[in-house]
């Protein structure tokens, strides 16, 4: 089959008829459903993809209210059990004049997740109703988000170091507690939402934003 | 050939299943929403005295170690008495919130029996929650104890009662064969004397427990020192510390229900199951609380109980089960203490352990009731041989006394005591059973003498038996030849000695014989009898018979010289020694020691035809031998006879004085006397006449001068009666003891003027006769003497004779005749006399006749000195 007729000046793959395969990254014509060497379904692009992404944001934000309102530690000290939301850990620090580890606590957990997600909400509106959003800074908070991601992790790693290392029973124990999971799916989800989210879909747009993107179906 | 892809349609998806994923969250979002309020968890209030050891927000509430709650916070109540504490629960302890629910303070608790709580030393104390039943309820006063019951524990709570605490604690263990199978919980007095304890048995152990289960306790150490060393038990460290019960079941019964009540007994002994029921008795004495029931060495029982009755002491006491058979309506129970006796200390262990109860079993159905006795029954009366002895006194066998067969123990003496008569000892002897048929008929016993010393002339043995015998005595059977066999309560002898037996055995062989005696001749019983100075027999008896005022001899004399008494047997009492001196030199005869010394009698024959007497002992053997006769004369009391004196006629002896007794009266003397045995017949004739002989010293001489070495005698003066006797009463002048041929008459004074028994008749200066008696005649006015002329002076003197007194020297001064002395002879001047002088031959016609009588002239006439007449003999 011939395709039909394609606009001359079009620098983008998609404009040549080409496509790229996702996982072994070979260059198909896009007229191919599936890649000639690892035969993996090819997509010219990925439109559900942002449906997954927004499904996924959108339970990440959920967990966020949990992970926030039940304790994510139960720490015990001489028989005293303490249970500690994340927002009860860094205030009980900052009580200890711990103000450091507080601000660290702070962004690491409460910050970069609600960052995370608000960059994402940002991005998947952009996408998906063509927000006029300068592509410099799109690109900008990208990177920032995409760095700034995984940080969020540092505080179940502390959790998770913390139970495995401090148990001695009633003497001092600590445990996590069930925000913890709900934090992690919350860290999990946003990363998932950021990696399935077909991010051509944002280079159609931030190139659409030059000229008409009026190409938004296709097989 | 070119193939066609068909192209694939796709239809463009509206939703992405990825949506799903939301979709949870928000569900899983909500479920956790509604969940966390659900279990947000109850507002309790409890109200503690006093909120020591909760502290906010660390103290939870537990239920079976699962944190149901936790104190949120504590204030002090309105009335300032204690303090509310805040609890917020789990949702899911609203079930037990009600009203009966009950919540205490849990604290570390450490104590012997074992450290509770120990979780609450890390976890802090805690709330322990009991639910319980009732309207739901939100505000609570807390308990200050754990209740009775354990929460949630399945297990056993059963209620024991004791007199008193002891050591027992709550936490104190139960034991289930030194198994710690539960505690005691709780305790409290009820009412004022016993103490309710509840115990809690675990689940795994509730089994164990049955319905009449043992409880005692075990607390400290029981130290058991007896003789045979020294027991320490104890449970359990914690038992000895802290105290503790143990318990006992039988396998058959029935498993206790939950609240089953129990007793205490102080130790397992008390509390071993058995038979119960009391003993009665009169006090206390060595009984108490725990005395041991034995049976032939074996404790089968206890005392486990002892309370004073109106009467007496009630124990209550109990008999293991396995011996319980051995009760019965018959059996005894009885005190014993140790035993100390010279013949060693019995059962010493008892004088620390205490006496113990002994036990005989009986038949028949048993009782709750018995008697507690004193001593031991006689348990095998039935195969007990019972004899009873008879003794003349006792040797000093006391009751208890050993009775013995070769030295070996075969019974003991139950009773000693004096028979009814108090003539004798009388004793029950038990033999033992085994031993029953050595004691035939004539058996028979003899004292053991625990020191024996015997001396002979082959030197000197000495026997000494054990201790016992010197302070108890002890009797040794000597079986008799009988072949049957004793039957029960037989009546034997005890004899003093083994020669007393067989004397007693001899005399059996005897036959008897009574003497009869003036006097108890020194004799005795056991006094020998002799014939030829061999001992025949002995003197059994000696005994006054005052019928004949004499002395009853019995005698028995063996069966083998029966021959020797015969008619001519006569039986004199021997002296000790016999001198018999004379010209013909010095016979010594000494009675054998013993009959010297108990005095003894000899048996004699006489002259085969003579006839002794059997029935009299003779003072000597010759007043045996010369079958003398007794006689009883009474004389005035001042005669001075004396024993031995002999009794004579015409000088001879024909008897002999045995003896003077002065007589009641005092005026009087009783004189026994022989008279031997040929002459008797002439002298015991009813007229026969004694009379004393006694020195009479005078001027015309001495009369009887024999009498002056010998003392007076006593003579007689046979009498021609046929009519015989033996009592006679003596006269103290002498009897004229006229000769045939004496010429007898009478001579008339009117004074008695010099003349005296025995003065001469002289006829021409030679003494013819004499004066044999005189009196005053009974008219009073005239002095009568009794004269006799010899018989061959007899012809000289006849009817004209005439009779003058010659006493004396007659001086006749006549102023003119001068003097003239005249006198008789040297005799008639001392002892006077009397003259006659006949004046006509004697003729058949003027002889005297046997009363005639003559005065007695003053002076002679002168012519009758011319008288001559020439007198013819008429022999």
């Amino acid at each position: 089959m011939t395709s039909p007729a394609e606009p001359p000046r079009k620098n983008q793959g998609k404009d040549l008829g080409l496509t790229l395969c996702p996982s072994c990254q070979q260059l198909m014509a896009h007229k191919k459903t599936h890649c000639s060497r690892c035969g993996s379904t090819l997509a010219f692009r990925d439109y559900s993809s942002l449906q997954k992404s927004w499904a996924l944001l959108i339970t990440a934000a959920i967990l966020l209210i949990p992970a926030n309102i039940y304790p994510i530690t139960i720490f015990t000290s001489q028989g005293q059990t303490r249970h500690d939301t994340i927002f009860t850990g860094i205030t009980h620090l900052i009580d200890l004049d711990i103000l450091p580890i507080a601000v660290i606590l702070f962004t690491a957990s409460i910050l970069v997740p609600i960052l995370k997600i608000g960059g994402l909400t940002i991005y998947l509106l952009a996408i998906s109703f063509r927000l006029p959003i300068s592509k410099k800074s799109l690109m900008v908070g990208f990177h920032v988000i995409e760095w700034i991601g995984r940080w969020s992790m540092l505080d179940l790693f502390v959790i998770s170091i913390t139970a495995a290392v401090v148990n001695m029973g009633q003497l001092l124990d600590a445990k996590p507690g069930p925000a913890a999971t709900a934090f992690a799916l919350v860290i999990l989800l946003t990363q998932v939402a950021a990696k399935v989210l077909d991010t051509r879909l944002l280079w159609d747009r931030l190139e659409s934003k030059d000229d008409t993107n009026g190409n938004t179906k296709s097989s | 050939m070119t193939q066609m892809e068909t192209p694939k349609v796709v239809k463009k998806k509206l939703f992405s299943p990825i949506w799903l994923l939301p979709l949870v969250a928000i569900i899983l979002g909500f479920w956790l929403g509604i969940k966390s309020i659900r279990e947000a968890g109850i507002e309790v209030r409890i109200h503690f005295p006093s909120a020591t050891g909760i502290d906010v927000g660390k103290t939870l509430v537990r239920y079976r170690g699962l944190t149901v709650g936790k104190v949120v916070d504590i204030g002090i109540d309105d009335e300032l008495q204690g303090v509310n504490v805040d609890l917020k629960m789990d949702y899911r302890a609203d079930p037990f919130l009600n009203e009966q629910t009950k919540f205490w303070l849990v604290t570390p608790k450490a104590s012997i029996t074992g450290v509770e709580g120990l979780d609450a030393l890390f976890s802090g104390n805690y709330i322990a929650i009991q639910p319980g039943g009732g309207q739901s309820q939100f505000f609570f006063e807390a308990e200050t104890d754990a209740p009775a019951m354990l929460p949630g524990s399945d297990g056993l709570v059963i209620e024991l009662t004791a007199d008193t605490l002891g050591s027992l604690n709550v936490g104190s263990q139960i034991f289930y064969r030194q198994i710690p199978v539960g505690k005691i919980i709780s305790y409290h007095l009820e009412g004022s004397r016993q103490i309710l304890l509840s115990a809690f048995i675990k689940t795994q152990y509730t089994h164990l427990v049955k319905t009449d289960s043992q409880f005692w306790n075990v607390s400290g150490l029981h130290i058991n020192a007896s003789l045979s060393g020294i027991e320490i038990k104890a449970e359990s460290l914690s038992s000895i510390l802290a105290g503790g019960l143990s318990f006992s079941s039988a396998d058959g019964s029935k498993r206790a229900e939950n609240g089953h009540s129990y007793r205490i007994y102080d130790s397992q002994a008390l509390a071993q199951g058995g038979i119960e029921f009391t003993l009665t008795a009169t006090q206390s004495n060595a009984a108490s609380t725990g005395t041991a029931i034995v049976f032939r060495g074996i404790n089968i029982g206890r005392i486990t109980d002892t309370h004073l009755t109106d009467t007496g002491v009630e124990f209550t006491a109990k008999i293991d089960k396995e011996y319980a058979q051995l009760l019965s309506s018959t059996s005894h129970f009885w005190l014993e203490g140790a035993d100390i006796s010279l013949s060693g200390i019995k059962h010493a262990e008892r004088l620390i352990t205490g006496s113990i109860i002994n036990f005989s079993p009986g038949s028949g159905e048993p009782k709750q009731q018995y008697p507690l006795l004193e001593i031991a029954p006689d348990q095998d009366a039935q195969s007990k041989l019972l004899l009873s002895l008879t003794a003349e006194n006792n040797p000093g066998i006391g009751i208890g006394a050993e009775v013995r067969y070769k030295q070996l123990a075969i019974g003991k003496v139950n009773s000693v005591h004096l028979n009814q008569a108090l003539t004798g000892v009388e004793y029950q002897i038990e033999i033992w059973p085994e031993f029953t048929n050595l004691v035939n008929t004539n058996s028979y016993f003899i004292p053991e003498s625990a020191l024996s010393i015997q001396v002979s002339l082959e030197g000197i043995s000495v026997k000494t038996r054990d201790l016992s015998t010197l302070t108890k005595g002890a009797i040794s059977l000597i079986q008799g030849s009988s072949r049957t066999v004793a039957k029960n309560h037989a009546q034997l002898a005890l004899f003093l000695s083994t020669d007393a037996a067989d004397d007693y055995f001899d005399r059996l062989n005897q036959f008897t014989l009574s003497l009869m005696s003036t006097d108890g001749a020194g004799l005795s019983s056991g006094s020998p009898v002799y014939y030829q100075k061999m001992q025949i027999g002995q003197v059994d008896k000696v005994n006054w018979n005052s019928t004949n005022e004499n002395f009853d001899i019995n005698i028995s004399i063996r069966d083998q010289f029966k021959p020797l008494v015969k008619t001519n047997s006569v039986f004199w009492r021997n002296s000790a020694i016999t001198v018999n001196a004379s010209l013909s030199g010095i016979e010594i005869d000494v009675a054998p020691i013993q009959g010297a010394l108990k005095g003894s009698i000899t048996l004699g024959l006489l002259d085969d035809e003579d006839i002794g007497s059997q029935t009299h002992l003779y003072e000597s053997k010759s007043l045996a031998l010369a079958q003398a006769k007794p006689i009883k004369l009474t004389f005035p009391a001042d005669v001075k006879l004396a024993a031995k004196a002999p009794i004579r006629y015409l000088g001879h002896k024909v008897g002999a004085v045995e003896r003077v007794t002065l007589n009641k009266d005092l005026i009087s003397v009783s004189i026994d006397a022989y008279l031997y045995g040929s002459y008797a017949q002439h002298f015991t004739q009813e007229d026969a006449e004694y009379f004393l002989v006694d020195a009479q010293i005078s001027l015309a001489g001495i009369r009887a001068p024999e009498t002056l070495i010998t003392g007076p005698y006593i003579g007689v003066k046979p009498g021609v009666s046929t009519q015989m006797r033996t009592q006679f009463i003596g006269k103290v002048t002498p009897v004229i003891q006229a000769k045939k041929d004496w010429l007898q008459f009478t001579l008339e004074d009117t004074n008695l003027g010099s003349i005296k028994v025995g003065t001469p008749i002289v006829f021409r200066g030679i003494i013819i006769g004499a004066i044999d008696a005189y009196q005053l005649a009974d008219t009073g006015n005239s002095v009568q003497m009794f004269a006799h002329i010899k018989g061959e002076y007899r012809h000289l003197v006849n009817q004209t004779s005439q009779f003058w007194d010659l006493s004396g020297i007659k001086i006749d001064v006549g102023f003119f005749s001068g003097a003239k002395i005249e006198t008789g002879s040297l005799e008639s001047i001392l002892a006077g006399g009397v003259g006659v002088v006949t004046e006509r031959q004697t003729m058949t016609s003027n002889m005297l006749t046997s009363d005639a009588s003559f005065t007695l002239h003053k002076k002679l006439e002168a012519k009758w000195l011319t008288w001559a007449p020439v007198q013819l003999s008429q022999k």
